[in-house]
């Protein structure tokens, strides 16, 4: 509202500048028609303005201007110096209002009424314009002006300034390759590194500058649903959310025909008329339903209305009636790619060609403008119950995410927004199968018809048995088909360009681009190369959808044995390195177990209390996804077994996320999740799983702050004499000084001040002899 | 009134372009190729941070394919709004031309038609004047 607000400031200023001219101008010679015109339109536009802006006096007050200026020009009214003043006062007061909103200031309750009743009084002779006659306009205008904090800009500039910062990239990323291939300086390497970011922040400014929000697209909608309702005979509500979404100023001129057309169909054959709806036992309003919302940096738009939905098959019998698809293709069809059947041209649902939609233009024309944009399609029907498009786009057109590849000796480019996943075939994740001499790869269960890249571009074959990764590609209608390449390289951002005709005609590419290592190189359609790979057209997802959802998967799963004896497993490929350190490198910090390893501190864990010695060596398990490791600390390690049972879930959510049985033997699965979500906290474990020492006096600083910290370190909860109830102790550390409370069933570690000891009966400790201590403490916890 | 010509050779023919059309002569190192463009797409440069298509002026003639050097003399100029690099034999020269282009008479071989939009007279010798936005639509465009 606010931003709204701002713009009508700036615009009901922008006018009132010229205007004064004007006014001045009509004062001189009332009968002037143009000057007259351009007074009416001000104040036409000002009432409704203010009319949306929920500001009733500046309505009220241009809406008196705005009849009396209407009746002079139907001629009904002369336009004497009486009115002409009358406007006049009018129209300062706007422009004093205007300023004062600016401001944020309220304006004095004057009497608005008295102006609007001037502009009545026919032909009376000069009424008093207090307004009017005391501030001439000028200065009343400059009085109180706030500074003005937005200007106008012409859009062109706006696209001038965007193609510079492009082409500012590209000369940067030019200097960047010249750079690498001379001497390392690093003075010039941190120029050059500040540039760049300038660059970069730079880049985001003007786009941000070529940046709307989607409501000035959906502005449009909410009449265009109105008048369609009433000429279809439909009642429809309309929901609007995510109107504050913003995208490319470009983006939303090349959305907003798709979008009339889908609302159009949604009306024409989404929603039912009234009656209809009644009978299908539905509420005879219908709903129609558009969202926006931002996720990373693409836009998406969902339209999703409560009609009839879209019937597959009676799709499928209309594609074979036009001779889109044959009858054996449509039956090899899965549903998704059925409903995409909407998009091939000259195909509409209707049965009957109305004047809104149905004319064989359509969808097809839809999903063309959107892939033209970087954009996808995703359909969803439920037959009865309602249809959803979701429309996918890049916030911007010329800098687009995209993943490097290599094949056949050639770096191509592919777009970031059209590919599902990557796989290799080198770790037997991928089945390949061929028939007919088409390939298919089956990944996660999914069968997928596949394609070499380098074979659709005349590219030297790679040699048979050699690794090749597989690029997911997910086209319209959620359709996916997989394109294998050598190698993929990089993920870069990218300015691209429209190619020459001759390359475009190809089909098989979108635009060029100028990466930093200077070597110019294309980027690849998605859609065009699946079209001409006919990938489209074999299909063969002739797996049962539901069955794609629960995959089995044989996982390899890591079995070792933990310091409590017990064998677990955890996922193999969570596991980094199996490494051995020496309990010196193992430190009790900050309220747990750390490891000091490559410089670093890793959170360790174990399934029962470390005894921390110096010479001690230990087995750990190094976890980590990415950005957290974590140490699991490991008697030894057992075996690596695949396992593709699933485990049974645990009761509770924690370390253990469920049992598996392996070799006829419960073998305790680790929940990586919970355990990487310790190590990121790098949380103690459980304050009250850790046994409790009951330490003597607390007044005797050698107690605290010797033994404590050592006892601590052991892997215990410290508390002093008196502080708890001793009875909760699971052992006490007990002195000449401080002898331990009488009856308890705790044990209890005496300490000796002496280092030897009264006799052969004496089983107290030498308080120095840390290694006696620290076994004693180890002893009592694992008799635990 | 004398205008600024750039003198060249395709396919041993002695051409000129205007030299309004023409933003500069460079010499071509590494073509990135562009697999299943048209053939007289010879591939894809860098200059100066813009990419341009290369032309093989050779095989839009339709006479086959222009020799690949490691450096390749190349006139760039703008057609419609993309930067093309047209490989040509060797660019000899720049004159200012007072005589202006006449019809070309004569029967030209089939790939020149289209492409020599007039005859030159310079010292004494017949120069054709070259369309480049013709180099550029390729001999596609004429089947067409």
């Amino acid at each position: 509202m606010d931003e709204l607000l701002a713009e009508f400031i700036a615009e009901t200023r922008e006018t009132l500048e010229p205007l004064a001219g004007e006014i001045v101008a009509w004062e001189a010679a009332p009968d002037d028609r143009e000057r007259l015109d351009s007074i009416f339109r001000f104040v036409h536009t000002v009432k409704g303005s203010c009319g949306f802006l929920d500001l009733p006096r500046l309505e009220a007050l241009a809406h008196g201007a705005e009849s009396v200026l209407a009746a002079v020009r139907a001629g009904e009214r002369t336009p004497d110096a009486a009115l002409v003043s009358a406007v006049l006062a009018i129209i300062d007061r706007i422009g004093r209002m205007v300023e004062a909103l600016a401001a944020g200031e309220d304006f004095p309750d004057d009497d608005d009424g008295a102006l609007v009743r001037a502009l009545e009084a026919r032909a009376a002779p000069a009424l008093a314009m207090p307004d009017a006659a005391a501030q001439p306009p000028a200065a009343t205008l400059s009085a109180s002006r706030a500074p003005a904090r937005s200007i106008r800009l012409p859009v062109e500039l706006l696209d001038r300034m965007m193609s510079g910062v492009s082409d500012i990239v590209l000369a940067r990323n030019e200097l960047a390759r010249r750079l690498r291939e001379r001497e390392q300086d690093p003075q010039l390497d941190a120029a050059f590194e500040r540039l760049s970011v300038c660059v970069a922040a730079m880049r985001d400014a003007i786009t941000r500058t070529r940046m709307q929000r989607i409501d000035s697209l959906f502005a449009a909608l909410p009449r265009l649903v109105r008048d369609l309702s009433v000429e279809l005979g439909r009642q429809v509500t309309l929901d609007i959310e995510g109107g504050d979404v913003e995208l490319d100023r470009e983006m939303i001129e090349m959305l907003r025909d798709p979008l009339t057309h889908i609302v159009r169909n949604a009306l024409d054959h989404g929603i039912e008329p009234p009656t209809e709806r009644l009978k299908a036992g539905k509420a005879p309003t219908g709903r129609l339903r558009i969202g926006a919302r931002q996720g990373g940096n693409r836009i998406l738009i969902e339209i999703a209305d409560d009609g009839r939905g879209i019937d597959a098959e009676r799709l499928v019998d209309k594609a074979i009636a036009a001779g889109i698809v044959t009858r054996t293709q449509a039956d090899l069809m899965s549903r998704t790619r059925k409903l995409a059947l909407i998009f091939e041209a000259g195909l509409s649902t209707a049965d009957k060609i109305t004047a809104i939609s149905g004319r064989g233009v359509g969808m097809d024309v839809v999903r063309a403008n959107i892939e033209r944009i970087g954009g996808t399609v995703d359909i969803e029907s439920q037959p009865g119950h309602g249809l959803r498009l979701a429309l996918s786009v890049p916030l911007t057109l010329t800098i687009i995410p995209a993943l490097t590849i290599i094949t056949g000796g050639l770096r191509f480019a592919v777009p970031r927004s059209a590919i599902d996943e990557i796989v290799t075939t080198r770790r037997g994740q991928v089945a390949l199968e061929t028939a007919a001499g088409a390939t298919f790869a089956t990944i996660r269960g999914r069968r997928m018809p596949l394609a070499e890249l380098g074979t659709l571009l005349d590219l030297p074959e790679p040699s048979p048995g050699e690794d090749r990764t597989l690029i997911v590609l997910r086209l319209a209608g959620g359709d996916r088909c997989a394109l294998a390449v050598d190698q993929v390289l990089d993920h870069e951002e990218l300015v691209v360009k429209p190619a020459a005709p001759a390359v475009m005609a190809t089909g098989l590419y979108a635009g060029t681009t100028l990466p930093d290592n200077g070597q110019p190189m294309l980027l690849i359609d998605p859609a065009g190369i699946a079209a001409v790979a006919g990938l489209l057209d074999g299909e063969a997802a002739q797996q049962d959808e539901d069955q794609d959802e629960t995959p089995i998967e044989a996982v390899a799963m890591l079995l070792f044995r933990g310091r409590n004896g017990a064998e677990y497993a955890i996922r193999l490929s969570l596991v980094e390195r199996i490494i051995d350190v020496i309990g010196e490198d193992v430190r009790f910090i900050g309220g747990r177990l750390y490891l000091i390893y490559e410089d670093g501190l890793v959170p360790i864990i174990a399934s029962a209390t470390i005894a921390i010695e110096p010479e001690a060596r230990l087995r750990v398990l190094l976890i980590s996804d990415g950005a957290t490791t974590l140490g699991i600390a490991v008697s030894d390690v057992i075996d690596v077994v695949d396992v593709s049972e699933p485990a049974m879930p645990a009761a509770t959510p924690g370390r253990i996320a469920g049992v598996l049985l392996i070799a006829g033997r419960p073998i305790e699965l680790l929940d990586a999740h919970w355990l990487l979500a310790e190590g990121a906290q790098a949380s103690m474990p459980d304050e009250d799983a850790r046994p409790l020492c009951l330490l003597g006096d607390a007044t005797d600083p050698w107690t605290r702050e010797v033994l404590r910290p050592l006892v601590e370190a052991a892997g215990y909860r410290t508390a002093f004499n008196g502080a708890v109830d001793p009875a909760r102790a699971d052992i006490v550390i007990a002195s000449e000084q401080a002898p331990a409370p009488a009856d308890l069933l705790a044990p209890v570690i005496r300490l000796r001040s002496a280092p030897a000891g009264a006799g052969p009966a004496d089983e107290s400790i030498y308080r120095y002899d840390r290694a006696a201590l620290i076994d004693a403490l180890g002893r009592v916890v694992r008799k635990g | 009134m004398e205008r600024l010509h750039l003198l060249a050779r395709i396919a041993g023919q002695r051409v000129a372009f205007d030299a309004t059309a023409v933003e500069s002569v460079v010499e071509l190192e590494a073509l990135a190729p562009v697999p299943r463009a048209p053939a007289h797409v010879a591939g894809l440069a860098a200059l100066r941070s813009r990419v341009l298509t290369v032309i093989d002026t050779h095989a839009a003639l339709g006479v086959g394919r222009i020799e690949r050097g490691a450096l390749m003399p190349a006139i760039i100029a703008t057609v419609e709004g993309h930067l093309y690099g047209l490989l040509v034999d060797a660019i000899d020269d720049v004159a200012a031309i007072g005589a202006q282009p006449a019809p070309v008479r004569g029967r030209l071989a089939a790939g020149w038609r289209e492409i020599a939009v007039g005859a030159l007279e310079h010292d004494g010798a017949l120069l054709l004047l070259i369309d480049p936005a013709a180099l550029v639509a390729g001999p596609a465009a004429r089947a067409a």
